[in-house]
């Protein structure tokens, strides 16, 4: 395969599985637990780390903003669109700096990374609203990511460390 | 891509000290956003049915007084820091200058023979009525 | 360049959301407020729901209806018409329901005999209480006043909706019932309006409709009478009337001595009975607000003893020895406000 076909299909084949996630992740949602409105594990930010970790940044991008948008044609919300791009963009410019960071493993990084989509929601929220009222969510939310930062963090290590180069899947 | 994270298998000292940062910002928003939401409180001071002032009494600094000359009975309003009371009132019998200071939103102060009315409104009310 | 074009693109987008989201996320409906002055004090009447516009106006209404009705001040008031016609024989024609209040009015006098009487009128004027020029009256003025002092001597026929007062320069004062029987009305408009939540306050003088807006009991708190900005105690309530008398707040000083404004009607003189304030919670409104003078002037003993030969009402008792006495039926709705406020609390039982 031709290295631009290769990276078309590499990108297509994550957007595919990240989208995936979140739907998946969309039927089991975490709110019914613990009502706290944009509460959620961030299974597709695995997606993210994968890309980062194995890939690029410039993919990781491409990915993100691929399933960000197919994700609101899907659920048919624009609404949604705004939420999920500002926290996923905040997110993956916070992970990529990080996942350089001499000290850290993925737990940090996707911890690091949870807690910066729970802002973007925030900030998304605070901007739709144009109210301050959105922040008082933040606090708790924060406090989540901790935890769901965690597990996604888990998962991410086993993933990048199972399926360790991409293009060595061949047909 | 070259990325030291990704090769390794188990969270490091820093890992838990982000996480702690993460903590610590959780907190500090909350106690941030806290005094904000409680405390914010207004004193609106109505005349015969019209309001004459809005004071926001959270956001003053030092005490102010205020005379109001136009009242039948003209009366001085001390406005403090979260607190009001009718200093002085020319009318006949001082229930208003009785009614002391008052500091929570749902209170009043009444000044009958000048149909004054001083009430506080804020963000948090602890009740919805005063009877007494 | 690219990369530039793009995100300006995404902004473009986000913001294009910004716009269609701000018009639904404008608050929940705000209730409707009246304020106003009636009746020698200041009505606040709060109405939640569709009807509560409407509400809040039928009920300023009502009660602006029985001002007119009952007002000693103003001498087209029927009470004003039964007080000049004192003594001549006249059976003063009045309002059904204003009979009904002073047949009322004369068997709480039964009921508690010495305690309360709305024929203090006389008393009330030589102590300067009615014209806001307080003094102490002279002994020979006190004693002449309390001459006229006698709620049998008033003869109501709710049959033929006319009343009459025996003697001459006596005089009938329905302020010790006013209010609850305006908050009565109140309700009673708001409730024709279709509302279904509401609070009502007649110069402290609470009626509660419903529940809050957010289905929790209203929270109604009882002024300290010690200190004017604290509180005994919240109770959570719903569809019940708070009636509060205590000198505290009405009272001037001579001489260094403190007069509150609730006589005893035995001797002239403020009630001095070891209550400081007294709080009666009913559905009934007009009992409520006559039974807070009443128990006021009687007494914490009395006033346990009558609430232990009834069961409409429950009592909020606050002594001078620093005591909060709460009857067992608000055990529940009860919250001590400061724990550090220097009360101690006890529950009356049965």
């Amino acid at each position: 395969m031709s290295s631009p076909l290769r990276r078309l299909t590499r990108c297509a084949v994550l957007t595919a599985l990240a989208l995936a996630l979140s739907v998946a992740e969309g039927l089991v949602p975490l709110t019914i637990l613990f009502p706290l409105p944009g509460l959620r594990l961030g299974l597709a930010n695995l997606v993210t780390t994968y890309a980062l970790c194995r890939l690029s940044g410039r993919e990781a991008l491409l990915i993100l903003v691929s399933r960000c948008l197919l994700g609101a044609l899907l659920g048919g919300n624009l609404m949604a669109l705004a939420f999920s791009l500002t926290g996923g963009l905040l997110a993956l410019a916070v992970m990529a700096a990080l996942v350089r960071c001499p000290f850290l493993s993925l737990f940090g990084v996707s911890i690091a990374g949870a807690a910066a989509h729970n802002t973007g929601q925030i900030l998304a929220a605070m901007v739709v609203l144009l109210s301050r009222a959105p922040l008082v969510y933040l606090p708790p939310l924060l406090l989540c990511s901790l935890v769901t930062g965690a597990v996604t963090g888990a998962a991410s290590t086993l993933l990048v460390h199972r399926v360790p180069f991409f293009a060595d899947i061949k047909s | 891509m070259r990325s030291p994270a990704a090769d390794r298998r188990r969270p490091t000292l820093w890992d838990g000290l982000l996480a702690l940062l993460v903590a610590a910002a959780a907190a500090a928003l909350f106690f941030f956003l806290r005094p904000a939401e409680s405390n914010f409180l207004t004193a609106s001071i109505v005349l015969d049915g019209e309001t004459i002032g809005t004071y926001d009494l959270t956001g003053l600094t030092e005490p102010v007084t205020l005379t109001v000359d136009q009242a039948d009975y003209p009366l001085t309003i001390r406005l403090e820091p979260g607190r009001v009371c009718i200093g002085e009132s020319a009318c006949p019998s001082q229930d208003c200058v009785h009614t002391g200071w008052i500091s929570r939103a749902g209170e009043q102060i009444i000044c009958l023979p000048n149909r004054l009315v001083i009430s506080l409104t804020g963000g948090q009310q602890e009740f919805d009525a005063v009877t007494g | 360049m690219k990369h530039r074009i793009s995100s300006l693109l995404l902004t473009g987008i986000f913001f294009l959301c910004a716009g269609c989201g701000a018009p639904a996320a404008s608050g929940a409906a705000e209730p409707a407020s009246l304020q106003f002055f009636s009746m020698d004090t200041v009505m606040s009447i709060t109405a939640y729901g569709e009807q509560g516009q409407a509400g809040v106006q039928a009920a300023r209404e009502a009660v602006n209806r029985l001002d007119g009705l009952l007002s000693r001040t103003d001498p087209d008031s029927q009470i004003s018409r039964l007080n000049a016609h004192a003594g001549d024989g006249t059976a003063v024609e009045v309002e059904p329901d204003v009979a009904e209040l002073l047949s009322f009015a004369q068997s709480v006098s039964q009921l508690l005999p010495g305690d309360f009487d709305i024929t203090i009128a006389p008393v009330m004027d030589a102590w300067g209480f009615t014209t806001e020029e307080r003094h102490v009256p002279t002994e020979q003025a006190l004693s002449a006043a309390l001459a006229l002092v006698d709620s049998s001597q008033l003869e109501v026929d709710e049959a033929a909706s006319t009343a009459r007062l025996l003697q001459a320069g006596m005089e009938v004062d329905l302020g010790a019932v006013a209010k609850g029987f305006a908050a009565g009305e109140a309700e009673e408009a708001l409730r024709e309006a279709g509302v279904e939540r509401a609070t009502i306050d007649l110069g402290g003088n609470v009626t509660v409709i419903g529940t809050r807006p957010d289905g929790d009991p209203w929270r109604v708190a009882v002024k300290d009478p010690r200190n004017t900005d604290g509180y005994l105690c919240i109770l959570e309530l719903e569809d019940v009337t708070l009636s509060t008398s205590g000198g505290y707040e009405r009272y001037f000083e001579e001489d260094g001595v403190r007069y509150h404004h609730i006589i005893d009607p035995k001797t002239g003189y403020p009630a001095d009975s070891g209550l400081l304030s007294v709080t009666v919670v009913t559905a009934n409104h007009v009992l409520a607000d006559a039974l807070s003078t009443a128990l006021f002037v009687a007494g914490p003993e009395e006033a346990l003893d009558f609430w232990r030969s009834r069961d409409d009402f429950e009592l909020v008792l606050c002594t001078d020895d620093s005591r909060i006495i709460v009857t067992q039926g608000l055990e529940d709705a009860f919250q001590l406000y400061d724990q550090d406020g220097g009360y101690t609390y006890e529950i009356a039982r049965r």
